[in-house]
């Protein structure tokens, strides 16, 4: 048979039943397209997820009063919420396995200026709090360490909480109401987005001291600090906890885990890493899951309809031979005739698929800032190559076993 | 110089039986058969003695159990799938009892079917053969007409059109009368005739006497076995 021939077959073939090849091509388009869509949806989320931490450095160590840390709820509903004092962040200090030990104070209550309020999230931070969360000043200034020495009421303001405070006005030097005292504005800072999915943008930042005189606590809500250049993370952490296991009279227990008797939790930004990692592994994997399901349902579509033709398409066969068609015509002709049909369904299913993912990262977008379009090239591969081979599969198999048939057996069979 | 004096087809102690699952259907018995080339015979017999069979083993369309079958002198059961498919498109062609067209497809595409198999006939040639055959069969009004669009005696012209078109050395037509009415059964036997005198050879399958008088020679099968094989000396009028 020429060339030529083979292409008007496999072109006729798509043509000749169209309603077959059009199912055919469907069980691949909804496959393909599924997807395409959903590790590209598993792709952005996992974005979204890594992105919330990559404002932590690596050398990054985080503390917490309390066992449970952040996990175990607000932390005023618990016993040992006032477990981390301010002679504790002295003792950390002396160490040399730490740097630039950021102790923090949530404050609550709405922030006003003029008609103008909200509810923002404020934390009292060493100025160490802006290196250890690389956090850059855009107008102003960050405040220092004579703002913290004099406790001055001084505030240092998110991207959000400008605009939602001043509008479009600048907000250096202006002062707002923050729960009963009044701050004057020193600084607005580059916007972030979102990190553990909070909004850092609607963060209002004051020195730790005037926190602590405002709210006259003694004990911490969190602190962050840097592993030391010359010492390896988990050691850092190592020589904190033994400090403050130390400082609290707590005995690790000698078998078993260690931190059982802790009333503080301290994490490394590679565990914080690994947690989310864990999470994003566990969204690819549900994801790969329903795609590789709809791949299958796709599949078995193809395989309905390519095996449903076989009594027709053996008859033809048989005929074919018949008529002087050897066995490897017979199967150019229906490897040309699946993959033409497969390879359109293939390429209607990555465009449908890559449109509909368009369409979803834009609605995300409206919801997570850190939502992007993203997709994942090797897996649009894998499910092009699996639907096409699907397709081949049960286009060539029968045919193959029809071509192995006399003429005659062919033609007769049913 | 053996290949020459070799009969066009010689079978000798032929058996055939169909095998399904265990089953075994004996159906042609201890046949011998000498067809000279240029012969015109027609094989007749009565409904399931196996004249089908019979010409689907003589046409390469299906195996033989037993016995020998030489096509010019070399043995068909030696001959590899490609061999086989190379007679099958340039040596001889086939009419079958049930037609077999291609569903879907019109009267023009089914009769130029044979030529993609056909290596010598140019692609060029293909549209002007297949018109020609057309018009043997009287059907070149119902050219673009899809074949399941057309009745039984226009399919069985169509497989006949298909069979012409390659213009083969040996045609075996299986019932191909079957199913027309006296004057187109007329048509196609003058067809057949014309072949013969241009030195194809013909060979037929009839339950119908009169068709089997436009042959040269009359086997007659029964139960699977030849019953007799006789010269025809009464030929009809043209
Ligand atoms: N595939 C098959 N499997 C089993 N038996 C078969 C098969 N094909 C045909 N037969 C049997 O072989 C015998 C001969 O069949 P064949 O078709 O050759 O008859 P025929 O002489 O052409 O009959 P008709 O005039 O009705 O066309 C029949 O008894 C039939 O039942
Ligand atoms: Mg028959």
């Amino acid at each position: 048979m020429r060339n030529r021939d083979l292409l008007t077959l496999a072109t006729r073939g798509l043509t000749a039943n169209v309603s077959r090849s059009l199912l055919t091509m469907l069980g691949i388009i909804i496959g393909v397209g599924a997807v395409v869509l959903m590790t590209g949806i598993g792709k952005s989320m996992e974005g979204v997820i890594l992105g919330q931490i990559s404002a932590l450095g690596p050398r990054t160590l985080a503390l917490w009063p309390g066992k449970q840390g952040p996990e175990g709820g607000s932390a005023s509903l618990r016993s040992d919420f006032d477990a981390l004092t301010f002679a504790d962040i002295e003792a950390i200090r002396s160490l040399d396995t730490v740097t630039s030990v950021a102790p923090m104070i949530l404050m609550t209550g709405r922030a006003i200026y003029g008609r103008e309020q909200m509810e923002p999230s404020t934390v009292g931070a060493t100025p160490e709090f802006y290196s250890n969360q690389k956090i850059e000043i855009d107008v102003g200034r960050l405040h220092d360490e004579t703002d913290e020495r004099t406790a001055r009421k001084v505030a240092v303001i998110g991207s959000d909480v400008a605009a939602e405070l001043f509008w479009n006005s600048n907000p250096v030097g202006e002062r707002i109401q923050l729960g009963e005292e009044k701050f004057t504005v020193i600084g607005v800072v580059k916007p972030i987005g979102t990190q553990f999915f909070q909004n850092v943008d609607e963060r209002i930042i004051v020195p730790n001291s005037t926190a602590r005189a405002v709210t006259r606590r003694t004990y911490l809500d969190m602190v962050t600090m840097q592993a030391a250049d010359d010492v390896s993370v988990d050691l850092a952490k190592k020589d904190v906890e033994s400090l403050l296991r130390a400082r609290h009279g707590i005995i690790a227990p000698l078998t078993g885990d260690p931190t059982e008797n802790d009333d503080f939790l301290m994490r490394t930004a590679q565990q914080a890493q690994d947690t989310l990692g864990a999470v994003s592994l566990g969204l690819t994997l549900f994801i790969t899951t329903v795609a590789g399901i709809s791949l299958v349902v796709g599949g078995i579509g193809i395989m309905n309809i390519m095996l449903v033709a076989v009594t027709e398409r053996t008859q033809e066969i048989g005929l074919r031979k018949a008529l002087g068609a050897r066995r490897r015509d017979i199967l150019a002709q229906f490897l040309a005739e699946s993959a033409f049909l497969t390879f359109t369904g293939g390429l209607i299913g990555i465009a449908s698929g890559l449109v509909l993912m368009v369409i979803v990262a834009r609605v995300a977008g409206e919801f997570l800032a850190d939502y992007r379009f993203a997709w994942s090239i090797s897996s649009i591969v894998l499910a092009v190559s699996m639907a096409i081979g699907t397709g081949l599969l049960f286009g060539i198999y029968p045919a193959r076993k029809a071509a192995d048939l006399s003429p005659i057996e062919a033609m007769r069979y049913e | 110089m053996e290949k020459k004096t070799a009969p066009l087809i010689e079978i000798k102690g032929l058996h055939k039986s169909y095998f399904n699952d265990e089953l075994e259907t004996p159906v042609l018995f201890d046949i011998n058969l000498k067809i000279e080339k240029g012969e015109f015979v027609a094989i007749r017999g009565p409904s399931g003695s196996g004249k089908s069979t019979l010409m689907h083993i003589l046409g390469f369309l299906d195996h033989h159990t037993s016995g020998s079958y030489l096509f010019e002198g070399q043995p068909v059961s030696r001959m590899d799938e490609d061999s086989l498919a190379k007679i099958r498109a340039q040596r001889v062609s086939f009419v079958f009892q049930a037609f077999n067209l291609l569903p879907r497809t019109s009267v023009l595409q089914n009769v130029q079917l044979p030529l993609l198999y056909h290596p010598t006939i140019a692609p060029s040639e293909r549209r002007e053969r297949a018109e020609k055959a057309i018009a043997a069969v009287g059907l070149t009004d119902r050219m673009y007409n899809l074949s399941n669009q057309l009745s039984g005696g226009q399919k069985q012209r169509v497989a006949i059109a298909r069979a012409l078109i390659t213009e083969p050395d040996v045609i075996f037509a299986d019932e191909p009368t079957g199913n027309l009415d006296s004057v187109s059964g007329a048509h196609v036997m003058e067809a057949l005739e014309k072949l013969h005198t241009d030195g194809h050879t013909v060979i037929l399958v009839t339950h119908d006497q009169r068709t089997a008088d436009h042959a040269r020679r009359t086997i007659e099968i029964y139960d699977g076995r030849i019953k007799s094989d006789t010269p025809n000396v009464k030929r009809p009028p043209l």
